[in-house]
């Protein structure tokens, strides 16, 4: 038979599907900026979309590197841990006389390490990513805590303070971030084999073993990102708030799950992308900004954006099991 | 009477129950009137007319894709037809969703067993429909009743034991046990064989027939032609969608179904040519291991050497042993005339060895990615330039494996999931054949597979033997290696206990061997 003959014969390829959901989230996206530009006279201001794009920017990093954990078959309940740690680690180099490019160089290998200690336990210990992650989360707001004697720490660094303030080509050094970041990460989950391994773990690790997939050193990969990624947040946050504090984003680890999961992320594994967390944090973003302009109970918020991810992943499964 | 057992309390409470007899032995039970399936513009089931005959034995054949499994989903109620008509006992019926199709009498046996791992085999066999005192559990009660109905069916098995610590092969037993403790008219297997071993098989004939004595009406599906004709009142062939026949096994042969099938006669399944024999490439010896003891073994270019045994008999280990996916406790292993040590699948590959193994699911596959990432696997360093994979590369070899395997899809980018079990053997070995080894390990290589893929997989060995390469096969189906092998070897409780040359020994001699009586 030829392959054409058969063209009919199976279900519809995944990928203009991907493309559609891709879509689909930008429109849902666009349409928000729109209700929003009708329904308030300040959405459309300056200040107000830098004020967004700054808000969705740290979330989306962290979403980005939670995505390669999730891709895996994972989950890293640690981020907004690290993201608070990591804050406290700068701030307390910087009040130490550490230079800023060298506080920041070791804030990162913080993160690496930190991605090395879950992985590890993964690995090596056989825990599930689950409760490793869940022992750091809390074990790090704890070591932050007694480093900072659970104050703050107070940065001098006008420097590093002022970068998250600046804009370049009128647009956030923030939201910057986020594309310094989504470009390699795109190259990497999409265009390097690395990235193949990572779904190749994440739907059927055994497989990918036996297709000769270094499987663990895989595992390290995605853990090592995302905390490294979470690290990265945590300096963001250090030069946005001007302090080191261990409690500071807190429950980040849930938007950015979120974020990945709106994005299409499957929490099975092997399914996800890097545009679709960016997005999914832009549009948690954007309901949190129209909810504070127009005015409604901070409290909703958490409500709005537990249906919406309900609602989306409603979808998702469905389009998923149409294409069965 | 609410099937075989009467342990369910079912009964007691006085629920739905089944007639015994709906309908008088030899009378249709079940009439199927242009049943069709569309899945948007595919047809996956041609408008099928079939008659099911009370207490009869009816096999259903095809080849992968033929539309078996849309059949009995649309029996079983798991899927809704497009059009068509269904009579049960002469009733129009709509058979929309599984709940309806378990209370009329109609059960299923899946080829995967679909039950609860962690669970206990009586657990499982009372599964949603629990013996309880006031809302608690009679635990006792249930394992008693289970076993009771395990040991009256010949099974030896534990009912106490946990699931998940029997073979596939047994655990499928617990699912027929299942079906026949409760209310069943109509009982559908498909593929039940495919895991079992002989004795296991032998023991599944025996309830078949019981229950059919009781009056059950059973689908058989099988790919087994042996098994249709031992059991098999008529057999109905399915080809690409379409009904193409029923005939009284009396009055058909394996020629002419397997004609109807295909559509095109094979004179010879195991297509075998004998090739000069090449230098040695792998030689192990006393290979000792997790499950494998003091095997040694040699392969040469040109040669299929076979692997007999039964499950767990210690092949499948020996293979994983062999490939570095299990630590090798003690024994030599000699690549090409050299000692060489294999401790991870990497330098198994990288030494030449390829392994399709045992189970496509759990191992061969990631079956929620699309094919193409599936056959590149192994490769992906060879198609990356710099960071980036090539993608020309990478579309050209997933392309290529799809059209020299003739798989049948659209295009790379469908899921592996969304294939049938033959084209999803193609995809395991695919990702060898772009590898390009010198010793492939296929490890039941045709379970679950058609007859028309069978001959192109042999086919295939054929071809990789002329390429200079040498082959393991590992088979739990006798026929299959004793006509393909060079040399066969027998495994029993994880040592080579014999030892044949090309159709040396007859059947029963290798059988024996392997059962060990």
């Amino acid at each position: 038979m030829t392959v054409e003959a058969t063209t009919e014969a199976a279900p519809v390829p995944k990928r203009g599907m991907n493309i559609l959901f891709g879509l689909t989230l930008l429109g849902l996206l666009l349409f928000l900026w729109l209700v929003l530009g009708f329904a308030t006279n300040s959405f459309w201001t300056p200040n107000n979309i830098s004020n967004l794009l700054r808000q969705g920017a740290m979330t989306a990093i962290l979403a980005v590197g939670q995505t390669f954990v999730i891709i895996t078959a994972g989950i890293d309940l640690s981020v907004g841990a690290v993201v608070g740690f990591a804050s406290v680690a700068v701030a307390w180099l910087l009040a130490a006389g550490v230079p800023l490019w060298l506080a920041m160089i070791i804030t990162l290998l913080i993160g690496v390490l930190i991605g090395a200690f879950h992985a590890f336990g993964i690995v090596r210990m056989g825990l599930p990513a689950f409760i490793i992650t869940l022992a750091t989360l809390t074990s790090l707001r704890g070591i932050g805590l007694l480093i900072t004697n659970g104050s703050t720490i107070s940065i001098t660094n006008e420097a590093f303070t002022n970068f998250s303030r600046a804009d370049f080509l009128g647009v956030p050094s923030l939201f910057w971030m986020v594309i310094v970041v989504a470009i390699p990460a795109y190259v990497f989950l999409h265009l390097s084999r690395w990235g193949r391994y990572l779904f190749a773990v994440g739907s059927n690790s055994e497989a990918a073993r036996l297709s000769g997939v270094n499987v663990n050193r895989t595992i390290y990969l995605a853990y090592i990102l995302s905390s490294t990624c979470a690290a990265f947040v945590g300096l963001l946050l250090a030069s946005r708030i001007g302090i080191g504090n261990a409690t500071q984003a807190e429950g980040w680890e849930l938007q950015a799950i979120a974020s990945s999961v709106i994005g299409g992320t499957s929490l099975f594994g092997a399914v996800g992308s890097v545009q679709g967390p960016l997005l999914g944090a832009f549009i948690l973003a954007t309901i949190n900004n129209g909810a504070n302009l127009l005015n409604v109970n901070s409290f909703w918020q958490r409500i709005i954006t537990g249906a919406l991810i309900i609602i989306i992943v409603y979808f998702d499964q469905l389009r998923r099991r149409g294409s069965r | 009477m609410t099937g075989l057992y009467d342990v369910s309390h079912r009964h007691e409470e006085g629920a739905a129950t089944v007639a015994r007899h709906p309908v008088p032995k030899g009378q249709p039970i079940l009439e199927l009137r242009g049943l069709q399936k569309k899945y948007g513009a595919v047809e996956a089931l041609k408008p099928a007319s079939l008659t099911f005959l009370c207490g009869e034995i009816h096999a259903i054949v095809g080849e992968n894709g033929a539309g078996k499994s849309t059949l009995i989903k649309l029996l079983t109620g798991v899927i809704r037809r497009t059009s068509g008509e269904v009579f049960w006992c002469g009733q129009p019926v709509q058979l929309s969703n599984p709940t309806e199709a378990i209370a009329r009498g109609i059960n299923a046996v899946h080829q995967e067993v679909v039950l609860c791992p962690h669970l206990s085999v009586a657990a499982n066999m009372f599964l949603g429909d629990e013996m309880n005192n006031n809302g608690l559990m009679r635990k006792g009660a249930m394992t008693a009743a289970a076993q009771a109905v395990l040991n009256d069916l010949g099974f030896n098995l534990p009912a106490a034991a946990t699931l998940s610590s029997l073979t596939i092969g047994q655990q499928q037993l617990v699912a027929t046990a299942r079906a026949a403790m409760r209310g069943t008219q109509f009982l559908i297997f498909d593929e039940p064989t495919a895991y079992l071993t002989r004795q296991e098989s032998a023991q599944l004939f025996r309830l078949i027939r019981r229950l059919q004595g009781e009056g059950v009406t059973i689908v058989y599906i099988s790919h087994r032609m042996e098994e249709v004709f031992e059991l098999a009142d008529r057999v109905s062939v399915l080809r690409d969608g379409t009904h193409v026949g029923t005939r009284k096994i009396s009055e058909t042969n394996d020629a002419e179904l397997i004609a109807l099938m295909i559509n095109r006669t094979i004179e010879q399944i195991y297509h075998k040519e004998t090739l000069p024999i090449g230098a040695t490439i792998l030689e192990t010896r006393g290979l000792t291991g997790p499950g494998f003891e003091d095997v040694s073994l040699s392969v040469r270019a040109g040669e299929i050497v076979g692997l007999y045994g039964l499950i767990g008999a210690g092949r499948s280990e020996f293979a994983l042993g062999l490939y570095g996916r299990q630590p090798v406790r003690s024994g030599e292993i000699y690549w090409q005339g050299k000692k060489v040590e294999i401790r991870n699948e990497r330098q198994a590959m990288n030494l030449g060895i390829a392994l399709a193994p045992e189970s496509r699911r759990d191992q061969g596959l990631c079956l929620n990615l699309p094919i193409g990432l599936n056959i590149n696997l192994p490769v992906f360093d060879r198609l990356t330039s710099g960071f980036t994979i090539n993608r020309r590369r990478e579309i050209d070899n997933a392309d290529r494996q799809i059209r020299d395997l003739k798989i049948k899809t659209p295009t790379r980018r469908v899921l592996a999931s969304a294939m049938s079990g033959g084209n999803q053997q193609k995809i395991v070995i695919g990702k060898w054949l772009s590898h390009g080894a010198k010793l492939f390990i296929f490890d039941e290589p045709t379970v679950g597979v058609d007859v028309g893929t069978k001959a192109e997989i042999y086919r295939l060995f054929a071809r990789l033997l002329e390429q200079g390469a040498g082959i393991i096969l590992i088979s739990s189906y006798l026929p299959e290696v004793y006509e393909l092998a060079d040399r066969l070897h027998v495994f029993r409780q994880g040592k080579l206990v014999a030892s044949h040359g090309y159709r040396g020994g007859s059947h029963e001699d290798v059988l024996t061997q392997a059962i060990g009586v």
